[in-house]
């Protein structure tokens, strides 16, 4: 009973670090129909703003309100200079992102240095929930990562911009025609999804090993996430990441960890067979 | 790239290839030797990417598999002709996984960046398992004393030999897919490319013709890492990771996608770069091969070749 709860709180924890990651890419997939091949560095920037803010005395807790505004800004910069030339070349925005990926990690690497770097939790306690234990950081990890999706899904919704983003998702010609500033949607849109990946970098920087090449391994998951799921859909983007990340936690009590890697990312290939527009599939666009 | 101007290139290219071996000496040539096995992996994937438009994000899993599947079969006791067997194991274990996955991506509908995607996460998945598959892989340092090339008793595991072997190998497969790419076949693959539903209307199945292709691209990027295994008488997990798969990507897009000449120029150059730079500083090489990735997108979306095209577009008397 016990092994059950702590894996489903596990597998929480996994699915929505993957759901917040998976927000950027679903919305520039989605949205914009870019392929931003440097989304995994927003999660490694938020991570190494913990610790930078951290290591200057600063708490965990202003560094997790910072990684946000970081991850924004770097966001921002790489759609206005770089993304926003190659709207019409999507094979040249992906080699232009892969390399802005790597000049981030390298960039990040010869800041900070070589090796991983530490980032303490704010909360060391474990706290009992009547059948097991568990640690409270990752309970405070879920919550917040709850409630930044149900805020994203009440934006999307509910809000005049949320309404912009869906109609422009629909049909893009048919949006500029009713008045819609589309470039300025993209542009907007991209820094939030930047932001939210800097927030998940945070949240998980206490619990994963800090190093400028970890984005790699996030941006791989997010994105069976949003294949799996379908692009530019909020619920979509729950469904994929309930997949990979409930499959992924289940598998790793059973087998190691890289064949549990690998045997998710052959029943993602298998769901795209049969399901290519993904779980939840919108319409207008192919 | 026209017919002629093509020919003329590749001609130039057999030369210097040949007279190659009376400058440089030993070393240099099995430095060179290398560097054109990854040419030949770079105009494998170059004949799916340039003639389709579907950018494969993963092929060094195929030229990874290629190599651990020629280094298994070739170190096994007992066997006869182990270079002959490696080498067409390890081609058809690459063309079986591109079939497969060809399978389920272009029958199921999948182009474009979600290609590409699947693609990429398939490196990742391919290096954690060699990584991890330690029984089989030899896990982090991979598998060490791989014999070299040799056909009974003809041994090519000499400096001019080993060179000679590549370079021919290299030459009969450019000649091959260039034949098969400005064929009906390559007419057809531009056409799906192009617009894949009116290929469809006139008749041509599309997912056929991708998966068919892909998997040839495949076969011989399996060939180039068996061939490198060999010669470098080890395999490691490096071969069959996601830097690989991005570095030759890279290749073709700084030769010129579409050419096939163009990408084994973009690898032989690229790496002479690669090795100078680091020897001189090894961490400032991942921060300019990212720098080239942004600036060949901006600056030479045709690649290095495409340069003295326009210069003879500029030049005044004449027409292309």
């Amino acid at each position: 009973m016990d092994l059950a709860v702590t894996t489903l709180l596990n597998a929480l924890t996994l699915i929505s670090i993957l759901a917040l990651v998976g927000l950027g890419l679903t919305i520039s997939f989605g949205l914009m129909n870019v392929t931003n091949l440097a989304h995994g560095e927003f999660v490694t920037v938020g991570a190494f703003t913990v610790y930078f803010v951290q290591s200057h005395g600063g708490s965990f807790w202003l560094g997790l309100v910072a990684a946000p505004v970081v991850g924004a800004a770097v966001g921002l910069l790489l759609e206005g200079i770089i993304l926003r030339r190659l709207y019409e070349r999507p094979v040249g925005a992906i080699l232009a992102t892969w390399g802005v990926s790597l000049i981030l990690q390298q960039g990040i690497e010869l800041t900070f240095g070589l090796g991983a770097k530490p980032v303490v939790p704010p909360l060391d306690g474990v706290i009992d929930l009547g059948v097991s234990a568990y640690p409270v950081y990752r309970l405070i990890l879920i919550a917040i990562a709850l409630l930044t999706l149900a805020g994203v899904v009440l934006l999307v919704a509910r809000t005049r911009f949320g309404l912009d983003i869906r109609t422009v998702i629909q049909n893009r010609d048919m949006a500029e025609a009713v008045g819609i500033n589309t470039r300025r949607t993209y542009a907007v849109a991209f820094g939030f999804g930047a932001a939210v990946a800097g927030l998940a970098g945070a949240l998980i920087s206490p619990l994963a090993t800090v190093l400028p090449q970890m984005g790699v391994n996030y941006l791989a998951n997010a994105f069976f996430v949003v294949i799996v799921g379908g692009a530019g859909s909020v619920f979509g983007l729950i469904a994929g990441s309930t997949f990979v990340g409930g499959l992924t936690s289940i598998l790793n009590y059973q087998i190691s960890p890289s064949l549990a890697q690998a045997l998710v990312l052959l029943s993602a290939i298998v769901i795209v067979r049969f399901r290519p527009h993904g779980l939840v599939s919108i319409g207008g666009r192919a | 790239m026209s017919n002629r101007t093509w020919f003329v290139t590749f001609a130039t290219g057999i030369l210097l290839l040949a007279l190659l071996p009376n400058v440089v000496d030993g070393y240099m040539l099995g430095v060179m030797r290398d560097a054109l096995i990854f040419g030949l992996f770079a105009a494998s994937l170059d004949f799916f990417w340039g003639r389709t438009g579907i950018l494969c994000f993963g092929h060094a899993c195929f030229f990874g598999l290629g190599g651990y599947v020629m280094a298994i079969v070739s170190m096994m006791p007992d066997l006869a002709q182990q270079t002959l067997f490696g080498l067409v194991a390890a081609v058809a274990a690459s063309a079986l996984l591109a079939a497969v996955i060809g399978y389920f991506m272009f029958f199921g509908g999948v182009r474009g960046s979600y290609f590409t995607i699947v693609t990429l996460a398939l490196a990742v998945i391919a290096q954690q398992v060699a990584v991890s598959w330690s029984d089989v892989t030899g896990g982090d340092t991979g598998l060490l004393g791989v014999p070299p090339l040799a056909f009974g008793a003809l041994d090519l595991s000499g400096d001019i030999a080993s060179y000679a072997a590549v370079a021919v190998i290299l030459v009969v497969c450019l000649l091959g897919l260039r034949l098969v790419s400005v064929g009906p076949w390559g007419k057809v693959l531009t056409a799906i490319g192009d617009n894949e539903m009116r290929a469809a209307a006139l008749g041509y199945n599309a997912a056929q013709r991708l998966t068919l292709t892909f998997t040839l691209s495949a076969a011989i990027a399996g060939l180039a890492g068996a061939l490198y295994v060999a010669m470098a008488g080890l395999v490691a997990p490096d071969l069959i990771g996601l830097l690989l798969s991005t570095e030759v990507v890279v290749w073709v897009a700084i030769g010129g996608r579409g050419t096939l000449i163009g990408p084994v120029v973009g690898a032989v150059l690229v790496q002479r770069a690669q090795q100078e730079i680091s020897s001189y500083n090894p961490s400032l090489w991942p921060l300019i091969i990212g720098c080239i990735f942004v600036l060949i997108v901006f600056l030479l979306p045709d690649g290095i070749l495409s340069i003295a095209q326009r210069l003879r577009g500029v030049l005044p008397g004449r027409t292309r």
